[in-house]
């Protein structure tokens, strides 16, 4: 099995005094961030992006994956101890979380989303290991065509899962794409809608954009008001967190559902960790023996979401790393990192950069046994930062989003910019519109262009090659459907809204 | 949030329109070799003029104004203070340089807008404004704009 070969390549890079600070830097500051509300993974990946540049990308990448890894840790304590989630993945944890802390048992709450998380994450890496060089090999047949079809598929799933309102979606998406064609088109060498601006001849710098839309743009949306929520006291000792005999009877399973669902949900493009974790509370209800109990401090309600949000963040990693389509919002902020690396990615990784790849993979197992020791023993350091007021917090994202933003080029331009899409980002945020979407496209945007004009060099029936071929016709009537399905039932509910009146 | 829906719609119109034009004008559609550079920022713009079309006919059609969008009161006014400030942070960027600009947006910030104590205002400011210098400048090398002071 190369599996091996591959592996201990990867842990001897990922096990480098260097790249194991760097990990422990990534969980630490992501269970931080993943704790406090207001920041959650996205914004944490584009505001840490800049610190990676000077690094190896393989170190860059392992700081940023154990990141997104701790953000899903560290959001389950907001959620269980304030009732406020820290990040969207543990909206669902509030539930039953926060009434078990109000029975006394915030300890064993915290303890099972530690250990469903770990076991989780663990998996989740496993499985990403062994299906990405499958999904990888069988990917690099891919010509042009199932290129194109398979980013079109992952640009309208992801639209399609984000944002509340389908259409508002779907302009977001196209804005995105617009927005990345600015610049030199990349096979004529022609500059395109530079508005004569010399800065624009390099196009709608990716960094500026994410480190606005999500970073500044979230900031604004907690500066209206400078609310925090009462902290619940409980106890954290080892003894109290470790879950009795009967928690483990009841979480067992719900570890292992949640698992499982995690993953296949984290490898579609466009749902992510959000998506699976309140899929595995379904799950848990629907299977549950005493479904009464949940809303009511139902230990199940906590372990199977939790280990559901993990496992997506492997499985999101799949498509970003084996076709370069990414499977979540953090994951596309990642690829742009990844771009802006000199990585060019899809199939071809996994042969041209091995040491990248297997680095990232072995660093996750790390990753994971980190965030479980620290978030078994030392939750009362995070709840500590949990009192530092979101006023103070507020001015000094601003700060980092404005100094990670200059340090890409060192021009004042990009803060401007970034700025801007700060402005942008907020009034999307609050208009229903989706930055998710808008961020992808602008990934894609080049990629999938080039993509479509060689297959329409290839093609002697114009677009039709789309369906002739046979996995690109798969993708793009799966794609197509993506389309189809919220318009309708968008259209569908207009329908119904108009003949309501009527009918009373 | 309809009529911002409304306004929304037509700018994006406007837009996609404006967007096809261009390509179509000033970009090439079908080059020797097959689609030019035109060739897909047209069709862009031509998706997003029928999205902006059907967008604003729902926004037109659906009942009653919806909720508010943006904050009133009290909350505008935080909102524009951060807003503004940041701007002002990056216009004074070239004349005061990266470490005197993030203490002072810090120091107006935590004092006049969320009331903190002065030794709590200073303290972050302080702290904050040598502690970005040490990691990007000093660290990662980044060359931070220097002010008429010379840091």
């Amino acid at each position: 099995m190369d599996v091996f070969a591959n592996l201990a390549l990867g842990f001897s890079i990922a096990l480098t005094p260097f790249n194991i600070f760097l990990a422990m830097v990534g969980v630490v500051i992501g269970t931080l961030i993943g704790a406090l509300p207001g920041i959650g993974p996205v914004s944490g990946v584009a505001l840490l992006l800049p610190l990676t540049f000077g690094m190896p990308p393989t170190s860059g990448i392992i700081m940023l994956a154990a990141l997104y890894a701790g953000t899903m840790y560290g959001g389950t304590i907001t959620s269980v101890l304030i009732n406020t989630p820290g990040e969207s993945a543990s909206v669902v944890t509030c539930i039953d979380g926060y009434q078990m802390a109000l029975q006394g048992r915030a300890g064993p709450a915290l303890g099972i989303a530690a250990i469903g998380s770990f076991v989780a994450g663990t998996v989740g890496v496993v499985l990403l290991m062994l299906m990405s060089p499958l999904l990888a090999r069988w990917a690099l047949s891919f010509g042009p065509p199932e290129t194109f079809a398979l980013m079109l598929l992952g640009l309208t799933t992801v639209t399609g899962l984000t944002g509340q309102h389908a259409l508002k979606g779907y302009i977001s998406m196209v804005l995105g794409l617009m927005l990345s064609m600015a610049g030199f088109d990349i096979i004529s060498g022609d500059p395109r809608y530079t508005g004569g601006i010399a800065e624009m001849l390099d196009g709608v710098d990716f960094l500026p954009v994410a480190i606005g839309l999500f970073g500044m743009g979230e900031v604004l949306a907690g500066a209206e008001e400078a609310a925090s929520g009462q902290i619940l006291k409980a106890r954290y000792g080892l003894r109290d967190v470790w879950p009795t005999a009967t928690d483990w009877a009841r979480s067992r399973w719900a570890i292992v559902r949640g698992t499982v669902l995690g993953f296949v949900v984290g490898t579609l493009p466009g749902a992510g960790p959000t998506v699976a974790s309140f899929l595995a509370y379904t799950v848990e209800k629907k299977v549950s023996r005493h479904p009464e109990e949940f809303g009511h401090g139902a230990i199940e309600g906590v372990a199977g979401p939790e280990a559901a949000n993990n496992a997506a963040t492997s499985g999101a990693m799949v498509p970003m790393l084996t076709l370069g389509i990414p499977g979540s919002a953090t994951t596309a902020v990642m690829l742009g990192g990844l771009m802006m690396w000199g990585l060019r990615p899809g199939p071809l990784l996994f042969e041209k950069n091995p040491d990248f790849v297997w680095g990232l993979i072995a660093s996750q197992y790390v990753a994971n046994a980190m965030l479980l020791i620290l978030n078994i023993a030392f939750i009362p350091l995070f709840v500590r930062a949990l009192r530092l007021p979101y006023s103070i917090l507020m001015p000094l994202i601003v700060i980092f989003c404005i100094t990670g933003a200059y340090s890409q080029n060192n021009k004042i331009w990009d803060v401007g910019q970034m700025l801007v899409f700060g402005v942008l980002g907020y009034g999307m945020k609050q208009l229903g519109y989706s930055p998710a979407a808008l961020t992808l496209a602008l990934v894609i945007g080049p990629l999938a262009e080039r993509a479509l004009r060689q297959s329409l060099i290839l093609s002697n029936s114009g677009l039709l090659i789309l369906f002739q071929r046979p996995i690109s016709a798969v993708l793009t009537v799966m794609a197509l459907a993506a389309v189809a399905v919220p318009v309708t039932r968008a259209l569908r509910g207009a329908l119904a809204r108009r003949a309501l009146p009527a009918a009373t | 949030m309809r009529r911002a829906d409304q306004i929304g719609a037509v700018l994006l119109l406007l837009f996609g329109v404006a967007y096809a034009a261009t390509a179509a004008k000033s970009y090439t559609y079908w080059g020797a070799n097959g689609p030019g550079s035109g060739f897909f920022p047209f069709w862009l713009g031509v998706a997003m003029a029928i999205l902006a079309t059907l967008f604003l006919i729902g926004a037109t059609r659906s009942p009653g104004p919806g909720e508010a969008w943006l904050p009133s009161g009290h909350g505008l006014i935080r909102l524009a203070a951060v807003v503004g400030a940041t701007v002002l942070f990056v216009v004074l960027l070239p004349i005061l340089g990266m470490t005197l600009a993030t203490a002072l947006f810090l120091l107006g910030l935590l004092r006049f807008l969320e009331g903190h104590a002065w030794p709590v205002t200073l303290g972050v400011a302080v702290v904050t404004a040598v502690g970005n210098w040490a990691i990007f400048a000093w660290w990662l090398q980044v060359p931070f704009p220097i002010g008429v002071l010379g840091f």
